[in-house]
């Protein structure tokens, strides 16, 4: 057994974790956000010069053949920048989703940073499960017909494509919708982590489909989705970690650091202990689903325990922080709020704890 | 024991529910569903204030001879609860709840006169200058200082998390008159008359939320009078002290819970759980549930024996006690609202939320308000000393009860 990267993958990590601490430090990554459109082109096309965004695709795809490890080693210091460009949005999900159809075109655009692809998915006030999924499909002589509505699309405002789930004949089938397409309406909003997403309802929208009948397929691309997903947040408890052991230990009440008082310091070692609990089992995670031994299980207990770890720590941070923990100023809460979005998303730990309670 | 509230109470509550459906303007009723903190939207809210003032309602805890309603305990926690249910915005707690029935207390008689008719009409609102930079949970040791000069003080330095202070246009504040002696000795509890002072300076700091509720305030050579003491110079930690109680001490808090509760299970019969069923009908959730209410009503008894003048409530550490159990239970409904609201809340919605806008709301109220108020309720346990503070003044007194 061996959990730890290899030399590549260190070398890859440190150079994404190089790239954003220069380009990409607290206020260069607020003022992005702040932005009117959300998320930088230009940091987006660097990050296709340095590969990150062929990385996770199949050779014979023209990707790099990246597999989860690698996922982890870029998006953990994701995460720790609070990255706000569509990496999960446009590669792990609407990029994946082109790939496992196996259309080359789509793909080729997303890799060289030349189209966002967006994956639709959730509907309602989430879609933990896919056979939550209520859009229905219909065909007819045209092609498909898609009515009902998708929420929380991330990048669904300024996708070129969208990868739309729904079902078919019982089944989930994938389709690509043209943003542009008659019936089509699309509410775009900043999310409360910095990104941007959309609303989009379908008015009976024309649509190819790309895959039906995916079978596993859509599970291994939620299931991939899921690990960039917690290495990101993973990557921002790590980084509330250590801010509020620097704070703990510089912040002086009653003549003393706060870290001296005996609660303090124990808050700061049960977010240690958070901590690794929860890089463990990604790190864990991420070899059984490159050993392709992941089960349904394991990726419950990925984003269940991501979920609610991130939550004590991002709560202890605060806690700890005290009124500048309540500022839009500092990280804290920014980092706090990544990680509550990326708990909703894709099913929360509330959820998935159960989901792993009922599979034996 | 008697838990009979009395049968003359059923008319009570009529008369209170039918004054509360009829009163607020559309706004104040907007401003109650956007409630995303303790502190309601501030216009909407002083004008409720005012309207509530007119009927002779605004300050029910008060003495019946300084404009309060003469109501028992029981009507009290009524008005309380039939307010909570049509979600009207609470009226804000520093010039009412604190500042007020302190100069009830300790006041002059010429600061009654002068003070009491503006805080109970809801003409004036009072800023608390407490918390600085430095000095958070260790409150004594601040030193934004006052120096006597003729009739005056002059005042130099800074206060934070000075809540609405850029609405505000009085403020009472703990300020620094004698360092020599231990830090609780040599404080000063002041009230300035008005916020526009030379040397003033008022700055939002904006919340994790996204909105301005706290200040930063700043002080150069602020000339203020002396006649604006309460108590004597030194002796403000025992004037603070005193007013930490009404501070610490809530009143009728369960009703806004139960309230928060009766939301979610409404949001859970709509809410897929994922598993088969509404969020509403599944086991797990109604665990979860059970749970808290549970809690909340262990709460609700505790606040009615408080209340009902029972021997529980004089213990020393009775607001602490208080202030922990009510903040931990508002910070737990919150997480069950974002429970239930799900990627609902995820969405940045700030403009939605201002009272007035012209903004549709992309899903529900509830789904609207459920983040920021999470996020917002994490200052719960934060303020008016921390619960690590509490707990340390909780922990003194094990073993030492009656």
């Amino acid at each position: 057994m061996d959990f730890t990267f290899t030399d590549e993958q260190q070398m890859l990590r440190d150079s994404v974790s190089g790239f954003l601490t220069k380009n990409y430090d607290f206020d260069q990554r607020n003022e992005i956000v702040r932005s009117d459109t959300g998320w930088s082109r230009d940091i987006w096309r660097q990050f296709a010069e340095l590969g990150l965004l062929g990385l996770p695709f199949p050779e014979n795809q023209g990707g790099f053949g990246g597999g989860a490890t690698e996922t982890v080693a870029i998006a953990e210091p994701f995460g720790a920048h609070l990255l706000a460009e569509p990496y999960i949005a446009c590669i792990s999900l609407g990029g994946a989703a082109v790939a496992a159809a196996g259309n080359s075109d789509w793909l080729e655009k997303v890799m060289n940073g030349d189209a966002i692809a967006a994956f639709a998915y959730e509907e309602g006030r989430g879609t933990a499960d896919p056979i939550q999924v209520t859009m229905q499909a219909t065909p007819t002589d045209e092609g498909f017909i898609l009515t009902g509505e998708k929420r929380m699309v991330l990048a669904g405002g300024e996708a070129d494509i969208l990868v739309v789930a729904a079902e078919l004949d019982d089944e989930l089938g994938l389709f690509l919708v043209d943003p542009s397409a008659d019936g089509l309406s699309v509410t775009s909003y900043p999310t409360m982590d910095g990104r941007r997403a959309a609303n989009i309802r379908f008015e009976a929208v024309l649509a190819n489909s790309i895959m039906e009948k995916p079978g596993e397929a859509i599970r291994t691309l939620l299931d991939n989705a899921i690990l960039a997903i917690c290495a990101e947040s993973v990557g921002a408890m790590g980084a509330l970690m250590k801010q509020t052991a620097e704070y703990a230990g510089t912040r002086k009440q009653f003549g003393v650091s706060i870290g001296s008082f005996q609660v303090v310091a124990h808050r700061m070692a049960d977010m240690k202990i958070a901590y690794n609990k929860a890089r463990a089992t990604l790190l864990y995670s991420a070899a059984l689903i490159e050993a392709g031994e992941a089960t349904q299980k394991d990726i419950a207990i990925l984003k269940g325990q991501t979920g609610k770890l991130g939550r004590e720590i991002g709560e202890a941070a605060i806690q700890t922080h005290g009124g500048v923990g309540m500022t839009d100023e500092l990280s804290v809460s920014h980092y706090h709020k990544r990680i509550l979005a990326n708990d909703a998303l894709l099913g929360s730990s509330e959820y998935h704890l159960r989901k792993v309670g009922t599979l034996s | 024991m008697d838990i009979d509230f009395g049968s003359k109470l059923e008319d009570f509550r009529a008369e209170v529910g039918a004054f509360l459906d009829e009163a607020p303007t559309p706004a104040i009723r907007e401003a109650g569903r956007k409630l995303t903190s303790v502190f309601a939207p501030f216009e909407q809210c002083m004008e409720w204030h005012q309207i509530l003032h007119k009927k002779g309602w605004a300050a029910p805890s008060w003495p019946k001879e300084y404009g309060g309603t003469g109501w028992s305990v029981e009507q009290r926690y009524i008005f309380a609860e039939e307010y909570r249910k049509r979600d009207l915005p609470p009226l804000l707690p520093q010039s009412l709840g604190m500042v007020g029935p302190l100069l009830i207390d300790l006041g002059t008689e010429e600061q009654k006169e002068k003070y009491l008719p503006g805080i109970l009409g809801g003409l004036d609102f009072w800023a608390q200058g407490y918390s600085e930079p430095n000095s958070g949970s260790d409150l004594a040791s601040l030193s934004c200082r006052a120096d006597a000069d003729g009739d005056d003080y002059i005042i130099n330095g800074s206060k934070i998390w000075t809540t609405y202070a850029h609405h505000a246009n009085r403020m009472f504040m703990l300020v620094r008159t004698d360092n020599s002696g231990k830090k609780q000795q040599g404080i000063t509890f002041l009230l300035l008359d008005r916020v526009d002072y030379e040397g003033m300076e008022i700055r939002p700091i904006v919340g994790l939320d996204g909105s301005p509720e706290q200040c930063e305030v700043f002080f150069d050579n602020v000339r203020v009078p002396q006649s604006g003491r309460v108590g004597e110079e030194n002796d403000g930690w025992t004037v603070a002290k005193h007013l930490l109680k009404h501070e610490r001490g809530g009143s009728a808090a369960s009703p806004t819970l139960k309230r928060g509760l009766e939301r979610v299970r409404e949001a859970a019969k709509s809410t897929p759980s994922g598993f088969g069923s509404m969020m509403v009908d599944d086991p797990v959730f109604q665990r979860d549930m059970g749970e808290l209410e549970a809690d909340i009503a262990s709460y609700e008894h505790f606040e009615k024996l408080a209340v009902s003048g029972h021997p529980m409530a004089n213990d020393p550490s009775f607001p602490s006690m208080n202030k922990t159990m009510n903040s931990e239970l508002v910070q737990r409904v919150s997480v069950m609202i974002t429970r239930v609201t799900g990627t609902e809340a995820i969405p940045f919605q700030n403009e939605a939320l201002r009272v007035g806008a012209n903004v549709e709301p992309l899903g529900t109220d509830l789904d609207l308000v459920a983040m920021p108020y999470y996020l917002n309720s994490r200052a719960t346990t934060i303020y008016a000393g921390s619960n690590e503070v509490q707990r340390d003044l909780i922990a003194r007194t094990v073993g030492r009860e009656g």
